[in-house]
């Protein structure tokens, strides 16, 4: 529906083939609602420019906040007209108004005429609007209307309980809102950041080096507002407004609160670097703002003490690492974070599953826990002693240890230290003499003796997908004899085995899933690998398929 | 020229390294606790150095994977973190490290952080900055040979230098056949020693059973010493090598008489023999 349409008297919602039989030479297009959305967020994008609390009044309206932003501009009428001369700029037409509540706004831009209502006549502002204004459902206008009662100002007065009777208590309710006796809040569409820095030039800049510049002003002066309320940042965005309607927002996460301009510039320019040409300037930026999202305590820190200082010696001693080695590692994963995305830089953590595949996750380094930097002995998971960096209320993983019985099968004690005195040798369990069921080597036994005997039970490396092989064994349970792999023949010199590895039933809903019995075998060459075959010899799986899931060290 | 005196001739090495990459004058030592193979690296591996570390035959990335994780952990015996870079070609073509695999070679998950990057040339660069950091004892990195030309190799050596960090560059999949064409110790580079890890075969525990993880090294290339080959085996425990004997292959079962070779039956009568006598 443009200009012309509307001066022909077309209306929103008119039936298509009354439009027809008006004005048969009409062009028609699909609504294309995708694309609408589309544009409603880039200019609620813009929009926040003049604030940052932009909130979507779906499908095609936007609700700015703009408390305390109105000055910035030289005054709400001069904002107003700002808003409204550059959306015309980029040809989009928009009727804006300003007003106390968010229900007023909405009438007044949409059927008042009176776009600026000054504070505290909201009730005169309403009164001649049609009842639609109040954002009503059109059953309920439709009602109304039966009665009589069209405009706001016939129900303005009437007493209240009968209303909420009558019509649900959603009139009462939107009516309150637009009067404001009731609170009504924006729910903007982006986290509202603890701290906002920005520039703005008359003329756009568009140069790397610049923005960067600019960043890392903006990073200064949101260091000493950081440093007055002892707070660090742990993520971090800017946002480029450049001149023609496009934003574009950078951020970058941290793993420790960070304060200094320095480094947060540089894990910008490391951002920068990757984005490169997917941040194109255009005609340029006028408008760089840089917001901390997500802040966090943090203490100010005395640093540097020289390299052999009593407190660094201190430090050491008491297995805690040195402060500048963690603060220069925490520094080093915030860059290659920012560089290549924080999912990629990751820490193994063991999880409480004995399917092999799932035994272990990669959690992003910043979010696993951080251990100290200096350690004397094995420590082993919950057991250790906390860091001292572990931020208070994130996420920990569950950790289970491999020395404290699995769920299934024998799962070696080879990763404990005997540090308990040596028991007595025990008998292997029954499981292992029956050789099935984990049947390698008996873990319990080897507790607190010298451990010269075991090799490793789970490979270096292990396939994501494991990579199918042709297998000689001996039917139904026995050790593969030769394999081919990758288009190798090995033929099998040693090996151990089965372990015997089911699925997790209870989450296996359908019993698709096949108990699978694993082999550590070494070739002839020496290749050490774990084969496993998917499946037991019986009527489910009459020829059960061999699979080579990893590589021993 | 004489030398008169080992001072004079530290000093003049000394002088000779400060003009020259790759070889710093007092760094750290690694030492693999095997004398002959301390000896051949004048005291063990010079940590502020790169070292290249590769399969003796192609399929087997997982004898060069644990020997580079039996370095690692030896070097953070005491202290610090360990970086592994990855690309994901690399991932997929050789597999993931695996966590509970990592354990048992001695070096805790705690300490390593693993980095994925697509491409190899981001490895360079990552391996780079990481190795500048001085809070990292040990970089690893996996890339092909191709990538790790001379230029390549010179920046990492120059960063592990300055960073005075160990750093490791495996090639996942590489030599094999066509480097007794080609050898291996003439593709350039600047790392100060080159690798090629093969695993023994037939290590045995005294039970019979697959033996600790034991590796044929063979220093191809050494700019502080001589080259040669060593078989070691990989104690975790100790975090130890210690030099393994030559032992028979056992003749590979295929009359089910396997069982035997598992351990299920032996141990309760080795026990029994040792407390006997």
């Amino acid at each position: 529906m443009d200009d012309a349409a509307q001066s022909l008297g077309l209306r929103p919602g008119m039936p298509l083939a009354d439009a027809r039989a008006m004005y048969p030479t009409l062009a028609i297009a699909e609504s294309d609602e995708e694309a609408d959305r589309h544009l409603i967020n880039a200019v609620a994008d813009w929009c926040d420019r003049y604030t940052p609390l932009v909130g979507l009044a779906a499908p095609d309206g936007l609700m700015l906040d703009i408390t305390g932003c109105a000055h910035l501009f030289g005054g709400e009428a001069a904002m107003w007209r700002d808003i409204l001369v550059r959306l015309a700029d980029q040809g989009l037409h928009a009727r804006a108004a300003i007003a106390d509540t968010v229900g007023c706004a909405f009438a007044v831009a949409r059927f008042g005429d009176t776009f600026l209502v000054p504070p505290g006549s909201a009730r005169h502002a309403l009164a001649p609007l049609p009842m639609a204004a109040l954002r009503l459902a059109p059953e309920i206008v439709e009602a109304l209307a039966g009665l009589g009662l069209k405009r706001i100002d016939d129900i303005i007065d009437l007493p209240r309980a009968p209303l909420a009777a009558r019509f649900g208590e959603i009139l009462v309710r939107r009516l309150d809102q637009a009067l404001g006796r009731e609170d009504e809040p924006i729910t903007p569409r982006l986290p509202v950041p603890s701290y906002v820095a920005e520039q703005s030039f008359p003329d756009p800049i568009g140069r790397e080096r610049d923005v960067l510049g600019t960043i890392a002003r903006l990073a200064a002066r949101l260091e000493a507002a950081m440093e007055r309320r002892q707070d660090g940042a742990r993520f971090l965005q800017a946002a480029l407004f450049r001149t023609d309607n496009k934003v574009y927002r950078i951020e970058v996460g941290t793993g420790a609160p960070v304060r200094n301009a320095a480094l947060i510039a540089r894990l910008f320019a490391d951002r920068l670097a990757v984005i490169g040409e997917a941040c194109d300037p255009g005609f340029g930026f006028d408008i760089v703002r840089l917001t901390v999202l997500v802040t966090e305590h943090s203490d100010p820190m005395q640093r540097g003490l020289g390299q052999k200082g009593g407190m660094r010696d201190e430090f050491l001693q008491d297995g805690f690492g040195c402060l500048d080695d963690e603060v220069a590692f925490s520094h080093l994963i915030d860059r290659l974070g920012a560089r290549f995305g924080p999912r990629r830089i990751t820490r193994l953590v063991e999880q409480d599953t004995h399917i092999p595949e799932f035994a272990v996750t990669a959690l992003p380094a910043h979010s696993a826990r951080t251990p100290p930097l200096t350690h004397n002995h094995r420590i082993w998971l919950g057991a250790s002693s906390p860091s001292p960096r572990l931020p208070s209320g994130r996420l920990r993983p569950s950790l289970t240890g491999y020395g404290e019985g699995r769920g299934e099968g024998a799962f070696p004690q080879a990763l404990t230290r005997g540090e308990a005195p040596s028991p007595a040798p025990t008998l292997p369990s029954p499981a292992c003499r029956e050789g099935k069921g984990g049947g390698d080597l008996s873990p319990q036994s080897g507790r607190g003796e010298k451990q010269d005997s075991l090799s490793p039970t789970r490979p270096v490396r292990l396939f994501g997908w494991p990579e199918p092989v042709e297998v000689i064994a001996e039917v139904p349970d026995g050790p593969p004899a030769r394999f081919r792999w990758r288009h190798v023949l090995h033929e099998v010199a040693a090996a151990e085995g089965p372990e015997r590895i089911a699925m997790e039933w209870w989450h296996d809903t359908d019993g698709q899933k096949l108990t699978r019995d694993y082999f550590r075998v070494e070739s002839r060459e020496g290749l050490r690998a774990w084969l496993y075959r998917e499946g037991l010899y019986d009527d489910a799986t009459p020829a059960p398929r061999w699979f080579l899931h990893g590589l021993f060290g | 020229m004489s030398v008169e005196s080992p001072e004079t001739l530290h000093a003049l090495r000394r002088s000779v390294a400060a003009l020259t990459v790759g070889v710093p004058g007092d760094s750290r030592l690694v030492s693999f606790g095997v004398d002959s193979l301390d000896q051949a690296l004048a005291g063990g591996l010079a940590c502020a150095a790169l070292h290249e570390i590769g399969p003796a035959v192609p399929l087997q990335s997982g004898a060069a994977t644990g020997f580079t994780m039996a370095l690692i952990a030896r070097t953070l015996r005491e202290r610090g973190q360990a970086v592994w870079i990855q690309p994901d070609f690399t991932v997929t073509e050789a597999g993931a490290l695996y966590g509970p695999g990592l354990d048992l070679m001695g070096l805790s998950t705690e300490r390593l952080v693993i980095l994925r990057v697509p491409r190899p040339r981001d490895a360079l660069w990552a391996m780079e900055e990481a190795l500048k950091c001085r809070a990292v004892s040990v970089v690893v990195a996996e890339f092909s040979r191709e990538e790790a030309d001379l230029t390549a190799t010179r920046r990492l050596a120059l960063a592990a230098r300055a960073g005075g960090g160990l750093g490791l560059i495996l090639h996942p999949n590489v030599y094999g056949s066509r480097l007794r064409s080609q050898p291996f110790c003439r593709h350039p580079s600047t790392a100060m020693t080159r690798w090629e890890v093969a695993s023994a075969c037939g290590a045995r525990d005294r039970f019979g059973g697959l033996g600790p993880p034991t590796f044929v090294l063979s220093l191809v290339k050494n700019r502080r010493g001589r080259a040669g080959q060593w078989r070691l085996s990989w104690d975790h425990h100790e975090r130890a090598f210690t030099t393994s004997l030559s032992l028979p292959v056992a003749p590979a079962t295929r009359d089910g008489s396997y069982r035997k070779a598992l351990l299920r039956d032996e141990p309760p009568r080795t026990q029994r023999r040792i407390r006997a006598g």
